[in-house]
């Protein structure tokens, strides 16, 4: 595997133990956290309740306080008390929350005190004060009164009370429960976190992240983009196959909003080349799909009507709600195996039990318009910026709805083509790998925190960098395809080189951020001759990239003589794409003398190393060397001028 | 660093009509602005690189010299295992048997059958448990269709055991079966005599590993070894002094018969400790004798003690011959010795008969004096009585 552009080799941890560092991805419906291993590897973590995805749900019940996965449940008998769904609401006025919502938890309310500002209202009981102490046994003086108990004074019973809470309150509360677990894990203090936040976060809503997060007394290093922290997972432990070069799709189906982001990833740098954000398209329209086919299902088994999403009256609400809970597992077991995924809820509706199986052929039929929602969101976002699927080395899944496969099969069903490297090909989606979607973002985070804690607290130009709006993220990309030609015979070679009349080599690709370095190693034949001297030559090209259809008849086999059916077979039509290039602008070419050929089968042969260079002002440095046994030979260098900043 | 990518590809020959074309002046293509997402070590290289105005060079050559720099703070990062190493592991060995651990070599066990008593308490340690991670029965769990699982692992946990506990080691270490087999492989004296004679070198290849390996039984350290072939008289004899009173810790628990655990017979126990300790009590004397044999075979064909009374007949027979003939061409130095030694003496008798001449004139001159005065006293006392 490449190695990133001048990235530090991984450096020996100074101590056993790394960091305390976490990182925390905190998402609309689930949470996770990510620890640092003792390796330096990123994992997700579980909480007590041993669930790495942490629910984002705040339950009031009496005087306990539920948070997580153990308040979900409370959705079904104690909606009112338990608040769902609150970080898409940070930094929200009351006025620009949308009220059309069917109410499924505790209702968004204006706060009471403070103006335009959305609080949630819960019931709760509160603890009546401690009463004074009993005087102790020891101290009591004989005199007391016989009858005196030696029991201490009961405590009085607590007194129904009604709390009013702020968004950023209830964010408090989640997320100092997150950092709890994971320093109840790590058995130390957490020195620092990375919290991941989604793109279209505006000023007021990190403001009032960054609030909660003060409150909740947490450390934050950065607030790092979604599509950073994602990209980052990839970065740092790549597919083998990839080059370190490549666009990479990023797709993030969460229950709320679809968003997509198209990444240059040019020896670990990245950045977004065009993203989009789209509510329309979201998880929670395949929950709404499944739980219409489990209802329909029940009715259909049980003769009792049940309607869901919306709900008619308060019995399909409990009922809707407890499916809810149902489906999660169903979902889950989807994701994980390419069997059946059962259901199951007791006492759905009017006492009656509701179980059964889903396979994944009728769950994917059930789903798939949102899957092709997903695909045509994602083609619309490559045209926009003049892309194709197949320029797509790489795609990314991020949320739990994006774990479906049933997703990664449409893509491929739709363009993209087989080449494309997403963690279902490589097999990391289950068992903790690296592609897992569900904790991505978690271990992305906790990795950056990592970086953040290596650099030296005195150097505080570099931690400055990693703030929003540094000047030195703001850089120059190529905007055409850079490479060299290793001329060939054309007459002697086949046709299909015949297009650049060479061996193409890339050098940098467009879409690349400056400066930007690239070292390639490869063989050269030199022909037979026993004299003379032998020379490599190379052209330096930039090219434009283009896709050539092809419309390839495919004639079916023909059918077996006899058979009785022999109903007209259709020439189906298959369009083949392929990537081309077309040589647009020579910039120059560079000529090398082989001193240290090797004799190999009759012909000689050498190794050439090329360095492409490009400076942040567009000035190209092609420096070619022959690599021997003994070392690097004399470079010979091409030298092309910055571009003229107009 | 930077990382150099290998492609796949050979290049073909270049065709005869190619010639390079000048420099065409142009420049890539227009350059876009663009927002990098602030994230990961290659972001973090970017901002170094930018704010200290660093080419990819300089980059690398500041990069090698952090990493040269940690590694000399850190060490190469590895954890030191003090020399311990991977010992390869025998089939034989690893069909052990842990019920017979008295038989077993305790220090090949641990993989430590290159440092043997040499070993030290630390390298003990790290080596139990370098092997306690290969064959904890944890690991094997998976490996279907084994039976004896845990046999080598308790041979691990039995070695550990004899090892980590001082008094139980030097018992062991005192028939390490190891040293034992080279023991028994000590040349008999007319083996050695004829080795010897041959070469004077071969008594030194034969002897030393010999005494290096019994010095370790030694009570008093440092031990002196065999030495060089042209060791000096003393030193000769102060090894064999030595060694002729060598002082042994070795002892034979570990030898002894095992108490029959079933019976309370008390004469029993008794009768099985009696004869433990009058067999160990043998072995003792049988070691003791078996150095001082040893001892007496190296002596006996030690090509030292030849060359010395060698070396001391010819001084004797040169004193002889020195005195037969003065002034003897044979010996000048000798004789030269002896005048100088005979001048010396004589100025040293001179200078003692000056020193007892003067001696003697100033006693005379003081005993005058005493009788000048006495005789002065005598004349005027009556004049003053």
């Amino acid at each position: 595997m490449a190695q990133a552009n001048g990235s530090a080799p991984e450096a020996a941890a100074p101590s056993t133990k790394g960091p305390a560092v976490i990182g925390i991805n905190f998402g609309n419906t689930y949470a996770s956290i990510a620890v640092l291993t003792k390796e330096g590897h990123a994992d997700c973590i579980a909480n007590e309740d041993g669930e790495r995805q942490i629910a984002c749900a705040v339950s009031f019940h009496g005087e306990e306080i539920y948070i997580g996965n153990q308040a979900k449940p409370q959705l079904v008998k104690n909606a009112e008390n338990t608040i769902v769904g609150f970080r898409n609401l940070l930094g929200k006025k009351f006025s620009e929350i949308p009220k059309d919502q069917p109410i499924t938890s505790a209702p968004v309310i204006q706060h009471p005190e403070q103006p335009d500002a959305a609080a949630y209202k819960v019931a709760i009981l509160q603890p009546a004060p401690t009463p004074i102490a009993a005087p102790t046994p020891s101290v009591r003086s004989v005199a007391a009164t016989p009858a005196a108990s030696h029991l201490p004074t009961p405590r009085s019973e607590p007194t129904p009370a009604e709390r009013v809470l702020t968004v950023t309150e209830v964010a408090s509360i989640f997320l100092k429960s997150l950092v709890q677990s994971a320093q109840d894990f790590l058995g130390r203090k957490v020195e620092g976190a990375v919290i991941a936040i989604p793109s279209w976060f505006d000023e007021s809503a990190r403001a009032a992240l960054e609030e909660a997060a003060k409150e909740a007394e947490i450390d934050v290093l950065q607030y790092l983009d979604e599509a950073s922290a994602a990209s980052l997972i990839s970065v740092t432990s790549p597919a083998k196959t990839l080059d370190a070069d490549r666009n990479t799709l990023l797709v993030d189906l969460g229950q709320s909003a679809l968003s997509l982001s198209l990444l240059s990833i040019r020896h670990g740098l990245v950045y977004s080349i065009a993203s989009s954000y789209d509510t329309s398209v979201n998880g929670e329209q395949i929950d709404v799909k499944l739980l219409k086919y489990f209802a329909k299902d029940f009715t259909k088994k049980t003769k009792i009507p049940l309607q869901v999403c919306p709900a008619k009256d308060k019995a399909d609400q409990r009922a809707e709600a407890k499916l809810r809970l149902a489906l999660e597992h169903t979902k889950r077991t989807i994701s994980a195996s390419s069997g059946a995924a059962s259901c199951s809820v007791e006492s759905m509706k009017d006492g009656m039990d509701f179980n059964t199986t889903v396979n994944r052929m009728r769950f994917d039929l059930e789903c798939r318009s949102v899957y092709t929602a997903v695909v045509a969101a994602a083609t619309r976002l490559l045209e926009s910026v003049g892309f194709e699927p197949i320029h797509v080395d790489e795609i990314i899944y991020v949320g739990g709805s994006a774990s479906l496969p049933g997703l990664d099969e449409t893509f491929f069903t739709n363009g993209f083509p087989e080449s494309v490297v997403t963690p279902f090909t490589e097999g990391s989606v289950l068992g903790g790998g690296s592609g897992d979607p569900t904790s991505l973002l978690a271990r992305g985070c906790a990795l950056q925190a990592k970086v953040l804690a290596g650099i030296p607290a005195d150097q505080v130009e570099i931690r400055e960098a990693f703030k929003r709006g540094s000047e030195h993220a703001s850089v120059h990309a190529t905007s055409k395809t850079l490479g060299i030609i290793l001329p060939e015979d054309v007459s002697e070679g086949d046709a299909k080189a015949g297009d650049l009349g060479g061996q193409w080599v890339l050098g940098v690709p467009k879409e690349t951020p400056l400066p930007y370095r690239r070292i390639v190693q490869f063989d050269c034949d030199l022909g037979e001759g026993t004299e003379g001297e032998r020379k490599v030559g190379m052209d330096l090209w930039e090219v434009s990239e283009g896709v050539k259809v092809e419309n390839i008849k495919q004639s079916k086999e023909e059918p077996e003589e006899g058979e009785e059916d022999e109903e007209e077979e259709e020439e189906e039509e298959e369009e083949i794409r392929e990537k081309t290039l077309t040589k647009e602008t020579q910039l120059g070419s560079l000529q090398l003398s082989c001193k240290h050929p090797i004799k190999e089968k009759g012909r000689w042969k050498t190794t050439v190393e090329v360095q492409f260079v490009v400076g942040h002002a567009g000035g190209v440095i092609l420096t070619a060397r022959e690599i021997h046994k003994d070392g690097k030979g004399e470079p010979t260098t091409l030298t092309i001028h910055p571009v003229s900043q107009s | 660093m930077a990382s150099v990518i290998k492609l796949p590809i050979r290049a073909p020959p270049l065709p005869s009509s190619w010639s390079p074309t000048s420099n065409s002046k142009k420049t890539i293509g227009p350059l876009a602005k663009r927002t990098l997402l602030p994230v990961g070590p290659a972001y973090l290289a970017h901002v170094r690189r930018s704010v200290h105005n660093h080419s990819f060079e300089d980059h690398d050559r500041h990069l090698e010299e952090e990493r040269k720099r940690h590694e000399e703070l850190h060490g190469s990062g590895e954890e030191d295992d003090l020399g311990v190493g991977d010992e390869e592991e025998t089939p034989d060995l690893l069909a052990l048997d842990p019920k017979e651990w008295k038989k077993q070599d305790h220090y090949a066990v641990m993989g430590l059958s290159h440092l043997r008593y040499k070993a030290t308490e630390d390298q003990i340690k790290i080596a139990h448990r370098k092997k306690v991670l290969k064959h904890h029965p944890d690991k094997k769990a998976g490996a279907a269709g084994q039976t004896n699982d845990d046999a080598f692992f308790k041979c691990i946990q039995k070695a550990l055991e004899v090892l980590s506990n001082p008094e139980r080691r030097r018992q062991f270490d005192s028939i390490d079966p190891y040293y034992m087999d080279m023991e028994s492989e000590t040349p008999s004296p007319a083996e050695a005599k004829k080795a010897v004679d041959k070469s004077s070198k071969e008594f030194f290849r034969i002897f030393a590993p010999i005494f290096e390996r019994e010095a370790r039984f030694s009570k008093t350290q440092p031990v002196p070894l065999l030495g060089e072939p042209n060791d000096g008289k003393d030193a000769v004899e102060s090894f064999y002094d030595f060694w002729y009173n060598f002082d042994s810790w070795r002892s034979f628990e570990y030898m002894d018969k095992e108490v029959n655990e079933g019976s309370d017979n008390r004469d029993d126990k008794r009768y099985t400790e009696k004869k433990n300790k009058a067999e160990r009590a043998r072995r003792k004397k049988e070691d003791n004798a078996r150095v001082r044999t040893l001892v007496d075979l190296a002596l006996s064909v030690d090509p030292r003690i030849k060359r010395i009374k060698q070396e001391e007949k010819d001084a004797r027979e040169a004193k002889k011959k020195g005195k037969g003939k003065m002034n003897g061409t044979a010996t000048p130095k000798a004789d030269e010795l002896a005048e100088k030694k005979r001048l010396e003496e004589e100025a040293k008798k001179k200078e003692e008969e000056e020193k007892a001449a003067k001696k003697k004139e100033k006693q005379a001159a003081a005993n005058a004096a005493k009788k000048a005065r006495r005789a002065e006293r005598a004349a005027t006392e009556p004049n003053g009585a």
